[in-house]
């Protein structure tokens, strides 16, 4: 196709701000769906349950669209999805690197939030030229307006140009289309140039092996040929190849410019890494495409099934998620509490969550996730250097020299009437504010640095409560402070509970470890014997609690009346007492595993 | 199960002149209108055992080794009414020459026309609903006599030539303190009567005080409840001294002199069968099938008046082979003496045993069990904590 003839371009959208209904009204317009194809399936774009549900995109699309604009030519649009959330913000930058174009869509009646906001901030960092689109105008409580303006202050672009549309009624839609052909500029390179496609997604078919999604930059990618990925230096032959429009289209090649698929002899996606570049193995291209990251878990965690007969099913579970996400990980870990279980990597919480939502949805698996965790650089008395993301692995204290914890530098978005309560959480969870700004009449952009340690504990729900939902924030990891870090231990009847050990900061591990131990208390069920239950760094105990003997558990009356019903008394106590750990001899029930995230919330 | 054992029935009278705030049965306050279509009922239940013998494919045995009317209330039907069901009774069966037949008598409820019902149909034990000889407590839980009353009652029985007694107690009642608790048993034993049944309160929803405690409110006297600690004192006080003056514990809530036990109660705990009829009451019949000789059927009433006087048919349960050999256990158990581990092998083979020696020595080692002369009994505190052992003798 002719080069002038394409444009590749993305959606910037916060969650719900309509940037599926955007997509799939341009997919109906552009008529690569009829309306009745539409109907099926509520949202084409958003193919996992999760998604919808959620209402945001976790994988990348890329979607070609043929659209025959007012000037009589006939063009081909790619559009690029993006994933939505923080968590993702790699695999963003690399779909926007795939792009000339961004099209950034307000909700009219919300206003600009902080993932808009880095995400544009991103685009305008590529270079990509910017489309504000003003979205959800059919409503009663949108402000054209004010939007135009929060877009200008906030994120410094010219809105005098926004187009206002309803992706609902389809209202401007065509104008979008317009816009698109007219501002995008064309994709450069060369053809003749050799190979370099980049890498901005990949997800497994069960069929096919490895699917990859890529944007050629120069060159030529065709059915046959062999490629080499120049990060991790490995080779593979093009068995297929074509595009979504959205259904896939079988084609022989895909040409400087152009966005398609292809399956290769790769087994995994665990072959394949986001970002990095494929050239032709016989003739390489001298450089790689810039950007590539090797990117790491930031938040781990141990996942074990409350039934220790389910474990089997928790690891089939585990690899079949792993086919398609690279960015999980998981090694086998045992707790002497849980048994076996795995240690998991997670990008962040959200992607946490949608693992540990899917095992328990797709998988049907009874889950204990324990307190997660970050990546500690501890340096040793000797001198030895360690990465730490488990409380089990912290050595003794003794023998810490020194230990860093990671730190994110953190972008929240709220209007003014939130910022004290947002302003004292920030402080509460160690935070070091970095700038603090109006963006438009009443909306406030604070930028705090934080540990990503406070962050993964309970922040999310706490910014929620604390801002009734109307904050939005964004985070990029951005260094590392040196921090008196301490391991909290829980005792239970004297035993070290390994599962529930947190990783804290001095100076709050009495407060912790008192509301911790007293949130046991109510959690664990009286037993025939008391129990005492204690907080303690290294063998200092900081905080106790007891939970009292079982005095009496007897059935006073049992005579021929009521034997089937007090029967079926002692089954579901039976049936109870099965659902919990038992640690020792204590049975502890599984909320009180969950009770480490339950308890910082609580403090508020 | 012996082999003179004849037939045992349950006839349940579902009335009270009160609810009691600890009730958590299906008795109540009803009008007395429904009294009537209530006996008729139970005159048609009770003609039916041989049918209900029948269908569970036993044979039927007209003989009755022991008669129990429990409630509710029987004392508050009207003394024809009362009268229409011992003659029911006697229309179906026949009373064996040492019958043990039971009536549970609220105190105050006695009136001269029902003791002399009771006398002319050879009833020969009362179960006085006592509960505590403290009046402040009695009446705290909405019950409508006082210590005078109860005292009389006694006298009035033994007058009538019904000399085996038994005298119902609760730990745990509102207000009661082991001062409170210590009148009510010195009263008991003054007594001297020849049973005694001391149960600790239970907290379920199915009682308004239940609910109240759970709920953590005032109502019912509920914040004035002992605590948990206190009512086990008060259960533990009771044991010792009713054990000291000849009344001796041979079941989780039962006291006795020697060869007065309660030969009706003892039938449920050695799963002996029954006929049972009313609300909320259950029969429990042989229903041997080739390879299962232990299979039994429990016909269970519905636990609603209306329900039932609108014709609800009784749920049917299936006691297998592996429900029988459970039960053994957890209502064996249940018995001071425990249960003979040779029998249980005898009657239910070998594997009936051996399958439970781990669960036996876990519970042993715990301290709620122990083995003495082949009998397996739980120990004081296992008493205390028998729901927790019983539970362990089920299968998944």
């Amino acid at each position: 196709m002719d080069r002038t003839l394409i444009r590749n371009f993305a959606i910037i959208a916060h969650i719900d701000h309509g940037k599926t209904t955007l997509s799939d009204r341009m997919l109906e317009i552009t008529g690569s769906l009829t309306a009745r194809e539409m109907a099926g399936q509520e949202q084409v774009l958003d193919a996992m349950d999760l998604e919808r549900e959620r209402g945001i995109t976790i994988k990348a699309h890329a979607v070609r669209m043929l659209y025959a604009a007012k000037d009589g030519q006939t063009y081909q649009l790619n559009l690029i999805d993006t994933p939505g959330h923080v968590d993702f913000s790699y695999e963003v930058s690399r779909s926007l690197a795939s792009c000339e174009g961004a099209l950034l869509v307000v909700d009219a009646t919300q206003g600009v939030e902080a993932q808009t906001l880095a995400n544009s901030y991103i685009a305008i960092n590529h270079g990509l030229e910017i489309i504000p689109v003003i979205n959800k105008i059919d409503l009663p409580s949108a402000d054209i307006e004010r939007t135009k303006e929060m877009i200008e202050s906030a994120v410094g672009l010219d809105a005098s140009t926004a187009l206002p549309i309803s992706a609902k009624t389809g209202m401007g839609v065509i104008e979008v289309l317009e816009e698109i052909v007219k501002r995008v500029p064309p994709p450069k390179g060369r053809v003749e140039a050799p190979l370099q496609a980049l890498i901005f997604d990949s997800w497994f078919d069960s069929y096919r092996g490895v699917g990859v999604l890529a944007r050629v930059v120069n060159g030529r990618l065709y059915k046959g040929q062999k490629i080499k990925l120049m990060a991790k230096g490995t080779t593979f032959l093009v068995d297929s190849m074509g595009v979504l429009t959205p259904k896939a289209a079988e084609i022989g090649e895909l040409t400087a410019g152009e966005v398609g698929f292809f399956f290769a002899t790769m087994k995994t996606v665990g072959d394949v890494k986001i970002g990095d570049t494929i050239t032709d193995a016989d003739h390489p291209a001298i450089e790689a495409m810039p950007g590539f990251e090797d990117i790491k878990a930031m938040v781990f965690a141990g996942l074990y099934t409350v039934d220790s007969h389910e474990h089997n099913l928790l690891r089939d579970a585990l690899e079949k998620l792993r086919l398609n996400d690279a960015s999980f990980f998981f090694e086998p870990e045992s707790s002497t509490a849980l048994g076996f279980g795995f240690r998991c990597g997670f990008l962040g919480l959200l992607h946490m969550e949608i693992i540990q939502e899917r095992l328990e949805r797709e998988y049907n698996l009874d889950l204990i996730i324990t307190a997660p965790s970050v990546r500690y650089d501890v340096t040793l008395t000797d001198g030895t250097a360690l990465e730490v993301d488990n409380p089990s692995k912290w050595p003794d204290p003794t023998l810490i020299e020194s230990v860093k914890e990671p730190i994110i530098t953190a972008t929240i978005l709220t209007a003014e009437e939130y910022v004290g309560g947002i302003l004292k959480l920030v402080e509460e969870k160690r935070g070091k504010q970095k700038n603090f700004e109006y963006v438009g009449a009443s909306r406030v952009m604070i930028t705090y640095e934080l540990p990503l340690n406070e962050v993964v504990l309970d922040f999310y729900d706490r910014l929620k409560t604390v801002s009734r939902g109307y904050a939005s924030l964004d985070y990029h990891l951005s260094g590392w402070w040196e921090s008196p870090m301490v391991k909290l231990d829980i005792l239970v009847a004297g035993e070290s509970v390994d599962a529930l050990s947190i990783i804290v900061h001095r100076d709050s591990a009495y407060e912790r470890g008192k509301a911790l131990v007293s949130k046991m208390r109510e959690l664990i069920p009286r037993q025939q014997f008391e129990v005492a239950i204690q907080a303690a760094i290294g063998a200092r105990i900081v905080a106790r609690e007891t939970v009292a003997a079982l005095r009496k558990n007897v059935l006073a009356k049992c005579y021929g009346g009521d034997i089937s019903r007090k029967r079926k008394l002692l089954e579901k106590q039976k049936e109870g007492k099965r659902r919990m750990k038992r640690v020792g001899k204590v049975d502890i029930p599984q909320e009180a595993f969950l009770a480490v995230l339950r308890v910082a919330s609580e403090e508020s | 199960m012996s082999n003179e054992v004849h037939s045992a029935l349950y006839l349940s009278v579902p009335f009270c002149k009160s609810k009691c705030s600890f009730c958590n049965f299906a008795s109540g306050v009803f009008s007395r209108q429904l009294f009537d279509r209530y006996v008729a009922h139970l005159e048609q239940a009770i003609a039916s055992s041989p049918q209900v013998a029948e269908e569970c494919g036993t044979a039927f045995d007209p003989i009755l080794d022991s008669v129990y009317l429990g409630g509710g209330t029987p004392s508050v039907l009207a003394p024809d009414q009362l009268r229409r069901v011992m003659q029911a009774i006697r229309a179906t069966f026949t009373l064996a020459a040492g019958v043990e037949f039971t009536v549970e008598i609220a105190p105050g409820t006695l009136s001269e026309e029902i003791l002399a019902v009771l006398v002319e149909a050879s009833v020969n034990r009362v179960s006085l609903g006592v509960q505590s000889f403290v009046d402040q407590e009695t009446r705290a839980v909405g019950r409508l006599h006082n210590r005078e009353t109860t005292l009389a009652d006694v006298e009035r029985l033994r007058a009538a030539g019904i000399a085996e007694i038994s005298i119902d107690l609760i730990a745990g009642l509102p207000y009661q303190t082991e001062e409170s608790w210590r009148r009510s048993l010195d009263d008991l034993i003054a007594l001297r009567p020849p049973h005694a049944s001391v149960y600790m309160l239970e907290v379920d929803d199915d009682s308004r005080l239940g609910r109240e405690l759970i709920a953590g409110g005032e109502r019912y006297h509920a914040h004035h409840v002992p605590d948990e600690a206190l009512t086990v004192a008060l259960y533990e006080q009771a044991a010792d001294s009713l054990n000291a003056a000849g009344i001796a514990q041979y079941e989780i809530s039962n006291f006795a002199h020697a060869g007065h036990e309660s030969r009706h109660n003892l039938r449920y705990w050695q799963r002996q069968p029954y006929f049972g009829f009313g609300v909320e009451a259950s029969a429990m019949l042989p229903a041997p099938l080739p390879g299962e000789p232990h299979r039994a059927l429990r016909i269970s009433q519905v636990d609603s008046l209306d329900a039932l006087l609108g014709g609800a048919k009784p749920e049917r349960t299936v006691v297998g082979e592996q429900q029988a050999i459970e039960e053994t256990y957890f209502l064996g158990l249940r018995q001071t003496k425990g249960v003979e581990l040779v029998a249980i092998k005898q009657e239910f083979g070998i594997d009936a045993v051996d399958r439970y020696r781990e669960v036996i020595a876990a519970q042993v080692e715990r301290g709620l069990l122990e083995i003495e002369d082949g009998w397996l009994r739980l120990t004081r505190r296992g008493r205390l904590l028998s729901n927790d052992v019983f539970a362990e003798f089920l299968t998944e």
